[in-house]
């Protein structure tokens, strides 16, 4: 590597921009609201500035091709109703993994800057903590929709290489547009708890835990009249998945897409109006 | 000018600001010292709003941080020179503060030339060296043009022409109208370029002078050396000043080496050696916060 510490000629050195002893101009609500454009542009240099979150809506892609085309090509049909894959079934599948992918890279948006003391910078620039919140929530769901969208053409794109056909297509604007707000909610909802939690691993584990661990144990303690209402049920309903172990009584008490969503879109919008109250009342780090 | 007034925080039962109260003058640099504890960074992370204040404020011109409208173009800051993401250029990490603060992205690369990081532009931050997020940091407080610099340890981890060139560069901005607030343990070099001091120990504001009041503290000793050390000395204590007697040499306080020159010569006293000692700044400043020191070396 390089080490450059050339030393610039005096002349090329700090120069300051007004005039002095001037009481400076202050801010306003309408100068916070005017902000957040600027907030969204800074979030985005930051967010496509490291490698690593190309990487994971690379991986998205690949993730979307492969488990489709393995499945037109070596599974064939359902295990359980012995039916043929189409293409209309099988470009969602791999939208609960860029649910999953979503959701840490939206935990990381906010717990990486805590780790490397950018989250200080960026409150010492915008005092309005909240416009610092609304420019990452709005990365978060914009890279949650790229990843959703992402994951399905992916998705199509394996079924047709696969050599599937289209199959029945009334559902699959419904099922499309469901996946893409998941993927939105997801993404912003792990902003919320990466703002609660506010480390990078713990964040994570928790988010994985929570889906895979502690709330399939909760669905089989807990009635189905109640289990519905858990964060990751409520996400599966929404994408409309069946899950293994899913029983008449669970079928049964399912709830609708539009509720799922409202339910899910309410835990998202809760992790973040937490971690927003938390972030005015803690000192930044 | 920064003006910080009463300022107190509390956490727990420990007080790590007690009723702090000084100004900051424009057009000069001001050196912030005072021992590991002392209330150092709680005070400047309270100057720039990362920590909110029990009691009492900062105000620049008469505004708080916080009601500042665009704060990057008044007040910039480095509290922690770590505060950078490893794996984001050099370039980007400033077009993303730049933006933040609604600061044109060409500011990047003309405060990257500034700190003499250029062609670092491209470098990932994560291959940096100490001295050399230091100087990206700075970088970053530049970026708005601002009339006050606040910083915390700026020269740690530069090497002796870094450090020479950030001490040019500091009394540079203050010549030119600016406010810089500067802490640092390193007192002698602190004492190279500051003009004023602010002294803080065990949380509470201990001085807040020029550094020249700040060594006229420092008592200067005289010391002679004459074969008439007796006759001497018994003259200087008729003028009531102190002063000890052994051998030929006498060591006396109170008194310049003009003063003393000048008694032996009225009374004909043939004078060896004469030679003044003063204290250093730091010698002083540890005299002035020794006995709020929290972490003593043994």
């Amino acid at each position: 590597m390089t080490i450059a510490t050339a030393t610039p000629t005096l002349d090329a050195h700090l120069a300051i921009g007004r005039t002095h002893a001037q009481q400076p101009p202050t801010r306003s609500r309408q100068d916070d609201i005017a902000s957040v454009p600027a907030a969204v542009r800074s979030e985005w240099i930051k967010f496509w500035s490291i490698r690593s979150n190309p990487a994971i809506l690379g991986l998205a892609v690949v993730i979307g091709v492969l488990l489709s085309w393995i499945l037109a090509t070596f599974v064939k049909t359902d295990p359980d109703t012995h039916e043929v894959f189409t293409i209309a079934q099988t470009f969602i599948f791999s939208t609960w993994l860029s649910t999953v992918l979503a959701a840490i890279t939206g935990a990381l948006l906010f717990t990486s800057e805590v780790q490397h003391g950018t989250l200080a910078t960026a409150v010492t620039a915008q005092p309005a903590r909240w416009v610092t919140v609304s420019a990452k929530a709005a990365m978060a769901a914009t890279f949650g929709l790229a990843m959703g969208a992402a994951g399905m053409i992916a998705g199509f794109s394996g079924a047709v290489l696969g050599g599937l056909e289209m199959g029945d297509t009334s559902g699959m604007v419904t099922t499309a547009l469901s996946g893409l707000l998941l993927t939105t909610l997801a993404a912003v909802f792990g902003l919320g708890v990466g703002m609660i939690i506010r480390h990078s691993s713990a964040a994570v584990s928790t988010l994985l835990v929570w889906t895979f661990v502690i709330e399939n144990l909760l669905r089989s303690i807990a009635p189905p009249t109640t289990s519905r209402f858990l964060p990751f049920s409520t996400a599966n309903g929404l994408l409309g998945i069946q899950q293994a172990g899913d029983t008449p009584a669970t079928m049964a008490a399912a709830l609708t897409r539009v509720q799922d969503a409202f339910l899910f879109g309410g835990y998202t919008v809760a992790a973040v109006a937490i971690g927003t109250v938390l972030l005015y009342r803690r000192d930044t780090n | 000018m920064i003006t910080v007034s009463a300022l107190t925080k509390r956490y727990g039962n420990r007080v790590a600001v007690d009723d702090m109260t000084f100004d900051v003058a424009s057009g000069r640099v001001t050196g912030f010292v005072g021992p590991n504890g002392a209330g150092k960074s709680t005070t400047m992370r309270m100057m720039v709003g990362l920590t909110r204040p029990d009691s009492g404020d900062v105000r620049y011109h008469g505004v708080s941080y916080t009601r500042l409208l665009r704060p990057a173009l008044v007040v910039g800051s480095v509290l922690d020179a770590r505060s950078m993401h490893p794996g984001r250029t050099a370039r980007n990490h400033l077009r993303a503060a730049a933006a933040l603060s609604g600061i044109a992205a060409h500011r990047a690369d003309e405060v990257l030339s500034e700190v003499g990081l250029d062609s670092a532009a491209d470098q990932r931050a994560g291959g940096f060296s100490l001295g050399m997020r230091q100087r990206l940091a700075l970088a970053g407080a530049l970026l708005g043009k601002p009339e006050v610099l606040l910083l915390d340890e700026p020269s740690n981890g530069l090497d002796p022409d870094g450090i020479r060139w950030l001490r040019n560069s500091l009394s540079d901005f203050a010549a030119r109208g600016g406010t810089v607030f500067v802490s640092s343990h390193l007192i002698g070099e602190l004492e190279m370029f500051a003009d004023d001091l602010i002294v803080v120990g065990g949380g509470r504001l201990l001085a807040a002078e020029s550094v020249a009041t700040t060594l006229a503290r420092g008592d200067s000793t005289v010391v002679v050396n004459t074969p008439h050390a007796a006759e001497l000395a018994e003259l200087l204590d008729n003028r009531d000043i102190t002063v000890s007697v052994a051998g030929n040499d006498l060591t006396v306080h109170g008194a310049t080496t003009a003063q003393v020159s000048e008694i032996a010569f009225d009374h004909r006293i043939r004078v060896v050696e004469i030679t003044e000692t003063s204290r250093s700044l730091e010698e002083i400043l540890l005299d002035m916060t020794g006995a709020t020191a929290e972490f003593a070396s043994a």
